[in-house]
């Protein structure tokens, strides 16, 4: 019994959580307007499409390799299937499926540049980036229908209004699809062959190719999942920006990669958790929310995310050291 | 003893330039331990290769439960029952034990992966085995003893027939090595056929039933254990003529000084209080077997790992005294004069994209610049100059390193150390991988560098390179030093008889 | 082929960098060709050399990084942080141009130390350190310039107007000249002196290196310490070319500089590097960018087309190392 005490109190995720609630804490005894009900409603908004790319990049992480195509890609698919509803007349939902689509189709793109023709992840990702990132300035800047117009239904996927203007009231509904979904994925990475051979191929591929698994085939199929939630992504980043602008969407990753680190994925791979990812990303969340509540503009983010990134990797690296020591 | 199982007869191998197995005979029987010897290079490993499919025999058959085979990979030759327990474990440290038995061939439940089963059955075989893991342990967490015992429950849960244990007791502890003979004994019992390869007499003796021994790629012949001595194994493994002359006597002068004092060194579990001396123009060889720690040994004097403890001393060259010193990395070593000539040479000797030239002055930087740039006349001029004492076989100083063979490969690295003018060369391996004619040329090469006044530590797992080289012979097994014989009193068997853990 | 190869004059240019010339010839005279007077030869050639300043420095950086088998893609970000700085520093504190040029030198000096010594002595993996820096140079330009851009004096400007000189004075080419010297001086550096000389090998076999007493990780770290100083003079010529820097860009250049530097036949794996190529890809990728403007495309073609092109380029090296081994 007390094993398992221990074995909370040393877990990565159960830390990362005090550390959400000193965060929260903090910011809220500085500052009374972090505390209103808006504050939360429009941090959890803005988290959903990070979560996903987070949830995505996940699996690559735990391979040891690296996604940094996910925040361009999150905005070229946007704006290509923006661009299809406002120009060519296509409903929403075919919108929608069209991110899908474009995710997983760059995904299997980098799949195979990675698992295949053995290009390092992050060369190969940062070439998707650049694609990808040029493909959406290709777009204009194209604004998916509001919440009112005809089509605006699928804001309701994450956020339910009801009334309307000042009095309307809303909830976050998103939140419980996104722990659906965190919970369907650390299903998958912990009961699923996909899941297991992800791990595998993380931290000893040879081991895993000499098992006889087809480690080509999960290496590919890593980054296509990890495309698909990025095309979930930009479903959600679609609904809470209301002019998605072409050529931006790089730095985004950085957000969504940083809080898979700080959710305790093993730097050189082999190791994670969606639910890591999940509390992770509500750190650089309630960073980006509430510095700017306590006096810091909103670009103190970006430095400290970069740190938080950096002491995250080196917390691993020192707690493998210790490993190989003892 | 059972009935035979499997029949390997006259199996042939060859590999461009090697006959690695000539005609050779081996057989299993259900319900017997039959342990496979031989020194290093004797072919046993490969012999194995051939049985599970890694390699394809020449020629020579393979009959296996009373029908001709060949298996084509390992995946073929473990669903027909013949599995292999490695050495070097295969195992994915970051997946729990039960994963890692069934990985690759995981039991489903709808589309989830039945852990459940998997635990339940791997629980069941570790009942069968007598061993308690945990199954949901995660790999990385076991000690190499319990992952070897992994790696057994794996063999076992293949529906394995006959299991080939490769130097298993290499990386074991004493109690683990027990341990290990228990599972052995029961696995016997239930009437597994099983291949013991180890270097190990006494192991040998404790734990099976006949013995074959190989020689040179050839089959030596195959005795019943208990109606064997220990000197009747070692005969047969070193049985060989000996055409190069030993050494007879030490080189060395008798009042030679002491150039190198190593006292109490300890780092890690390969390297348990060694001490030794090694005297001016002495070539000092490290024999024992593979594993026995003579490399940890080195790298751990080189600074290339870390140590625990331990005294090192060496000769200061203007007052000649010896002086104690801190070697914490390669460059306080390099630092005293010593150049560490690796066995693996592609990757820790040289830089094989490189230049003879850059490789020839890679620790001597400092002297080839004038200022802050590249002397590269100078350079080329000193690289050239051992091109042509080494007969170093290379079209120019400009070729890389990489087009060399092995054995111009290595006289590069020492003509790295010898640029650095380091009086003390630590050979590992030198002749390995290096055909016959340039191995003559080394062994010249080490023996002129002695009489020159360097100081030589050679370890050699080839007897015959340590009764011709050596001047005085360190024997090694298990971390710890367990023999230190002059040249004028070493035979083959005794060497032998020290390395398989007869400390004396 | 073969022959062409063990031709002399070939062997000692090298037959890769012969064909990059060749391509990068072509490249311009397709140009002509197709777009004729869209693509005025005067024109195009300046508006090509702009380019290649600021690129050129920051690809001859990143050479260094990948030559010790790292990575570098912080370096976009990190110029735009140094140019964007120090000329906040001159605009709004009146800090001399010539103390405002020195700054930006600095700033980048100080990204390389910081990089350097998280992937040399701490050892996070270079991928991270560059993602991490990239994200800190951009918080600390906005921060700084609280979001603003940053102009630097025009030429006209009586007092600072001299150091566009740097670029060009008098229709001359000063950065042309300046770019070369520094290549040339790189080259030096790699291939004729000591640094470099542990810099290449380390990078092919780090433990044959250290194992012959050589302090590696110091020599790892220069790498990424002479890449930051030439990221902070690249950032001199990118504000004395286009003048106005603004805050939160310069991702893009990173795929350009080392798309130069892997088209030159610098190797990923590490080990290999080619100043001669990395100075003749930067030409290829910056009138690569002009061709595809004067098609009127724009900056989204010109990455969708790096991007294409570095993974060719790495591909192609990747294969050939397999084929070696």
């Amino acid at each position: 019994m007390t094993k398992k005490k221990k074995s909370i109190i040393s877990d990565q995720r159960f830390i990362v959580l005090l550390v959400i609630i000193a965060l929260t804490a903090v910011f809220s005894i500085m500052s009374k307007e972090f505390r209103q009900y808006t504050t939360l409603l429009s941090m959890l908004d803005f988290s959903y499409y990070d979560l996903l790319m987070a949830i995505g990049v996940t699996f690559p992480l735990i391979t040891g390799g690296v996604d940094l195509s996910i925040g361009t890609g999150m905005v070229c698919y946007a704006l290509i299937a923006g661009t299809m509803v406002r120009s060519h007349g296509w409903p929403v939902a075919a919108a929608m499926v069209l991110c899908l689509v474009l995710g997983l189709v760059i995904g299997a793109l980098n799949g195979v540049l990675i698992g295949i023709m053995n290009l390092p992840p992050f060369l190969a990702t940062l070439c998707t980036c650049m694609i990808t990132r040029g493909a959406g300035s290709l777009c204009s800047a194209t604004p998916w229908p509001g919440l009112t117009q005809d089509g605006g239904w699928f804001h309701s996927i994450f956020k339910i209004t009801v009334g309307t203007g000042r009095s309307a009231s809303r909830y976050p509904i998103g939140f419980l699809w996104m722990v659906l979904l965190v919970l369907l994925m650390e299903f998958v990475l912990n009961h699923t062959k996909f899941g297991r051979y992800t791990i595998a191929i993380g931290s000893n591929k040879e081991a895993a190719a000499l098992s006889g698994i087809n480690v080509k085939f999960y290496h590919v199929m890593v980054y296509v999942v990890c495309g698909l939630f990025v095309g979930l992504a930009a479903i959600a980043y679609a609904a809470v920006t209301p002019t998605v602008q072409p050529g931006t969407g790089a730095g985004l990753e950085m957000d969504a990669i940083g809080g898979v680190f700080v959710g305790g994925v093993a730097a050189t791979g082999g190791y994670g958790s969606v639910i890591g990812t999940f509390v992770g990303i509500f750190v650089i969340m309630l960073l980006k929310t509430g510095l700017p509540y306590v006096g810091l503009q909103a670009n103190w983010q970006q430095i400290i995310t970069g740190l938080v990134l950096i002491v995250a990797v080196l917390i691993d690296i020192i707690k493998e050291k210790k490993k190989a020591a003892m | 003893m059972g009935d035979v199982i499997l029949t390997m007869k006259d199996i042939d191998k060859s590999f461009p330039g090697v006959h690695a197995l000539d005609h050779v005979n081996f057989e299993v029987r259900r319900g017997e331990v039959h342990a496979l010897m031989g020194e290093n290079g004797a072919g046993k490993s490969t012999l194995m290769k051939v049985l599970t499919g890694i390699y394809q025999k020449d020629s020579g058959s393979i009959t296996y439960k009373g029908q001709e085979v060949a298996f084509h990979n390992t995946r073929e030759a473990q669903d027909n029952g013949i599995v292999i327990v490695h050495q070097e474990l295969n195992m994915v440290g970051d997946l729990t034990v039960a994963q890692n038995i069934f990985i690759g061939r995981e039991p489903k439940k709808g589309i989830r992966v039945d852990d459940k089963k998997m635990i339940e059955d791997s629980k069941k075989l570790f009942q069968d085995l007598n061993i308690e893991i945990d199954p949901r342990e995660k790999m990385s967490n076991l000690t190499v003893g319990k992952q070897q015992m992994c790696e057994i429950a794996k063999a076992i849960s293949h529906k394995a027939e006959v299991i080939i244990f490769d130097e298993p007791s290499a990386a074991l502890t004493e109690k683990e090595i027990a341990d290990l003979f228990v599972i052995i004994r029961d696995l016997r019992e239930k009437n597994y056929g099983i291949v013991y390869i180890s270097h190990r007499m006494d192991e040998i003796k404790m734990i099976t039933d006949r013995v074959t021994v190989m020689r040179d790629g050839g089959y030596v012949g195959t005795l019943i254990t208990k109606d064997s001595t220990k000197e009747d194994i070692i005969n047969m493994m070193v049985g060989r003529v000996i055409y190069e002359d030993p050494k007879d006597h030490s080189m060395v002068a008798p009042d030679a000084p002491v150039v190198l004092k190593v006292e109490h060194l300890n780092a890690g579990k390969m390297v348990q209080d060694v001490s030794f001396e090694l005297r001016k123009g002495e070539i000092l060889g490290f024999s024992g077997l593979m594993g026995a720690g003579r490399t940890e040994t080195a790298r751990a004097l080189f600074g290339a790992d870390p140590k625990q403890s331990g005294k090192i001393s060496i000769m200061d060259k203007q007052s000649g005294q010896l002086k104690e010193v801190t070697i914490n990395s390669p460059q306080d070593a390099v630092k005293y004069g010593i150049g560490y000539l690796s066995e693996d040479r592609r990757r820790y000797g040289v830089v094989v994209q490189k230049s003879v030239n850059e490789n020839t002055t890679l620790a001597t930087m400092e002297e080839f610049t004038n200022g802050i740039f590249i002397n590269k006349a100078k350079e080329k001029q000193v690289s050239e100059k051992y091109i042509k004492e080494l007969a170093t076989k290379t079209p120019s100083g400009d070729q890389l390193v990489v087009n060399l063979s092995g054995g111009n490969q290595q006289k590069v690295v020492i003509a790295k150390w010898l640029t650095r003018d380091s009086d003390i060369l630590i050979f590992d391996e030198p002749t390995r991988g290096i055909d016959v004619g340039a191995k003559n040329e080394i062994y010249k090469l080490m023996s002129k560098l002695a009489a020159e006044g360097k100081s030589i530590i050679m370890i050699s797992s080839e007897m015959t390179e340590i009764l011709r080289m050596s001047d005085r012979i360190i024997i090694m097994c298990e971390g710890k030093v367990t023999g230190n014989i002059d040249i004028s009193e070493a035979t083959q068997e005794r060497i032998m008889d020290k390395a398989t853990r007869n400390i004396d | 082929m073969e022959k062409l190869k063990q031709n002399p004059i070939v062997k000692k240019l090298g037959l890769n960098r012969i064909l990059l010339v060749c391509i990068l010839i072509l490249m311009f005279v397709v140009f002509k060709v197709v777009l004729g007077s869209k693509f005025p030869v005067g024109d195009s050639i300046k508006s090509t050399l702009n380019y290649v300043y600021f690129l050129g420095f920051l690809s001859l950086g990143v050479t260094f990084v990948i030559a010790t088998g790292g990575i570098d893609f912080s370096i976009g970000p990190v110029m735009f942080c140094c140019a964007l700085v120090s000329g906040y520093c001159m605009t709004s504190y009146k800090v001399p141009c010539v103390a405002a040029m020195v700054i930006c030198v600095l700033i980048g000096l100080a990204f390389g130390i910081f990089n350097g010594w998280l992937v040399s002595y701490l050892s996070v993996p270079p991928f991270i350190v560059s993602m991490a820096s990239m994200n800190i140079a951009k918080g600390i330009a906005s921060v700084f310039t609280k979001t603003q851009s940053v102009s630097w004096p025009l030429a006209s400007d009586p007092t600072n107007g001299w150091f566009r000189n740097i670029v060009s004075y008098k229709g001359f080419p000063v950065g042309l000249v300046i770019f070369l010297v520094m290549a040339v001086i790189c080259g030096i550096v790699l291939y004729n002196t000591k640094p470099g000389r542990y810099i290449l090998c380390l990078g092919s076999n780090t433990e044959a290196v250290r194992l012959s007493g050589v302090d590696t990780k110091k020599w790892n770290m220069l790498a990424y310490i002479i890449c930051g100083f030439l990221v902070g003079i690249a950032a001199l010529f990118f504000v004395a070319t286009y003048t106005t820097v603004q805050p939160g860009y310069g991702d893009q250049y990173n795929n350009e500089a080392i798309a130069g530097c892997v088209m030159g036949g610098t190797s990923m794996v590490g080990g290999l590097a080619s100043i001669g190529g990395t100075v003749i890809g930067v030409f290829i990728i910056s009138l690569l960018q002009q061709g595809i403007m004067a098609f009127g495309l724009g900056k989204g073609q010109q990455m969708i087309i790096t991007g294409i092109i570095v993974i060719v380029a790495v591909y192609a090296d990747v294969s050939a190392r397999r084929r070696k081994n």
